[in-house]
């Protein structure tokens, strides 16, 4: 199989863009990863854009007012995976051969559409019943604190941890930290889930530029990270009565892209993982074996997922702190990982990281855990 | 306040049955694998069978997890206590709970009609719900 690696990298800052269009934010964000890769606008043979709630062929819009035309594009939309899901499309097309240098974008302007609470698809059923994406981690989270034994508090030091992390990166929604008092005065959103356990409603772009091993050869690709395993599963639709606070989603996801890249767990230094509510994190990073059942949100008190600790999770601030554009957000998580191998993360810098997985998931429908998930794993 | 009449909510959302003051949900079962699916479903996900066997659930389950929702989309009047139920037939249905103050995990419920949370032109719903 063809080897995929990922030669450039490109973000705008996150949170609130009221002066500048969906199609404006990805302009940036390609415009930054293609000075990155060192490759021109003509070079691109094609490009996969993801996107949750912009319309019709964002993915043009944004790459022509990048300068970008002509070339296949094709628009992709899988819940808050759509970003993640297009590095997936674009990697995939290279280890077929098809091409050899391609674009991920992932976009949201989310402020200019949204307010509040988000919900799943208004059709769905457990929607018209009243169901929201909070209530949904907050049902899971009171499960998790009976079966584990933990408290609100150490759940919300998730947020503290990540938080801390956002005021490190440039580019975050939020570069305040919180202290756990802030976190546990905030206002309930669902019990036990408060307001700085939700991840905000953002805008911005992120795009990375994939090429094959022959390409990256050619032009030099001393920055290149290595893309070892991509993997993308849908929810398996459920019967009996499961544990909701297993994942089995991201469990299989996970377990493809161990098996592609011969990477296991152990061999992981860090993580960025999809928790767009502060429970959701210890959902994650459990589901892929990362942590045993049960422990995570415990071994977060004594600072193991600190940037500094054993396992560090969300050196980028995560969603919770550095924002959530859905379309974008898988895509920013793999631009982390590439700083954090190539040893240009600054202050949040994770030492000796040699080895990253990124977790994306989307979306929730009747009868499944979560609609989509994506794990990629880089390696420097 | 007015109550909506039910056939304002879709079938295929509020599929119950009333039996008095209770009211019992409309269910699938696969005659392969024996797997329940609420709502109904025509094809066994599980392995494919089908058709599948038209059931009704009991009146009574178990809380298996819950939650208040204080923060929801417009069409919803908050707060509102959500409730997981898990039915003896081994199938999950999620469900409004009819109180202010949320069950304990565990606890058993009955299945009655409530009103809301939705509002439909400004009035709740009646949809199923789970009563201690």
């Amino acid at each position: 199989m063809e080897e995929v690696y990922v030669i450039g990298i490109g973000m705008t800052p996150f949170g609130k863009h009221p002066d500048n269009t969906a199609a404006d934010l990805g302009a940036e964000a390609v415009g930054l990863a293609l000075a990155d890769a060192g490759v021109g606008r003509q070079d691109i043979e094609a490009a996969w854009v993801g996107h949750v709630f912009q319309g019709m062929a964002m993915g043009q819009r944004a790459l022509y007012a990048a300068g970008l035309s002509g070339i296949p594009i094709d628009n992709v939309e899988n819940a808050c995976s759509s970003g993640s899901t297009a590095i997936w499309d674009a990697a995939m097309a290279l280890r077929a051969g098809a091409y050899d240098l391609v674009l991920a974008l992932g976009v949201e302007h989310l402020t200019s559409l949204f307010r509040g609470a988000f919900a799943p698809d208004a059709s769905d059923v457990e929607a018209q019943i009243g169901i929201t994406m909070p209530g949904i981690y907050a049902m899971r989270a009171q499960r998790y604190m009976l079966q584990y034994g933990v408290v609100p508090e150490q759940i919300a030091q998730i947020t503290v941890k990540n938080k801390k992390n956002a005021a490190m990166n440039p580019l975050s929604h939020f570069k305040k930290a919180v202290t756990l008092e802030e976190v546990m005065q905030g206002r309930l959103i669902a019990d036990p889930l408060r307001l700085h356990e939700c991840a905000p409603v953002s805008d911005g772009a992120a795009a990375v530029v994939l090429a094959s091993k022959a390409k990256r050869n050619q032009l030099g690709g001393s920055r290149a990270v290595k893309l070892a395993a991509t993997a993308l599963m849908s929810g398996r639709i459920e019967s009996g009565l499961a544990d909701m606070t297993v994942e089995d989603l991201t469990w299989r996801t996970a377990q493809a892209a161990y098996k592609q890249s011969g990477v296991g767990p152990g061999d992981i230094d860090f993580a960025e993982v999809h928790d767009c509510f502060s429970i959701a994190e210890a959902l994650r990073v459990e589901g892929m074996g990362l942590f045993p059942h049960g422990e995570y949100v415990a071994r977060v008190g004594k600072g193991e997922a600190d940037i500094g600790g054993s396992f560090p999770v969300n050196a980028s601030g995560g969603l919770l702190g550095k924002g959530h554009p859905l379309g974008a957000t898988g895509v920013a998580q793999v631009v982390e990982l590439v700083k954090q191998l190539r040893g240009d993360a600054g202050e949040r810098q994770i030492q000796n990281a040699k080895v990253g997985v990124a977790h994306c998931r989307g979306g929730k429908a009747q009868g499944v855990e979560g609609t989509a998930c994506t794990v990629n794993i880089l390696v420097a | 306040m007015t109550r909506v009449d039910e056939v304002s909510i879709p079938e295929k959302v509020a599929n119950y049955v009333i039996e008095g003051d209770r009211v019992r949900l409309r269910a699938s079962r696969c005659p392969t694998c024996g797997s329940v699916f609420h709502p109904p479903r025509t094809i066994c996900p599980t392995d494919g069978a089908g058709p599948l066997e038209e059931i009704l659930l009991g009146n009574k389950g178990t809380v298996y997890t819950f939650t208040v929702v204080r923060q929801s989309t417009p069409e919803f009047k908050t707060p509102y206590v959500l409730v997981y139920v898990d039915f003896p037939e081994q199938v999950r249905v999620l469900m409004p709970y009819d109180g202010e103050e949320p069950p304990s995990i565990g606890s058993q419920v009955d299945i009655v009609m409530g009103l809301g949370p939705k509002q439909e032109e400004g009035e709740l719903a009646s949809v199923p719900h789970a009563r201690s």
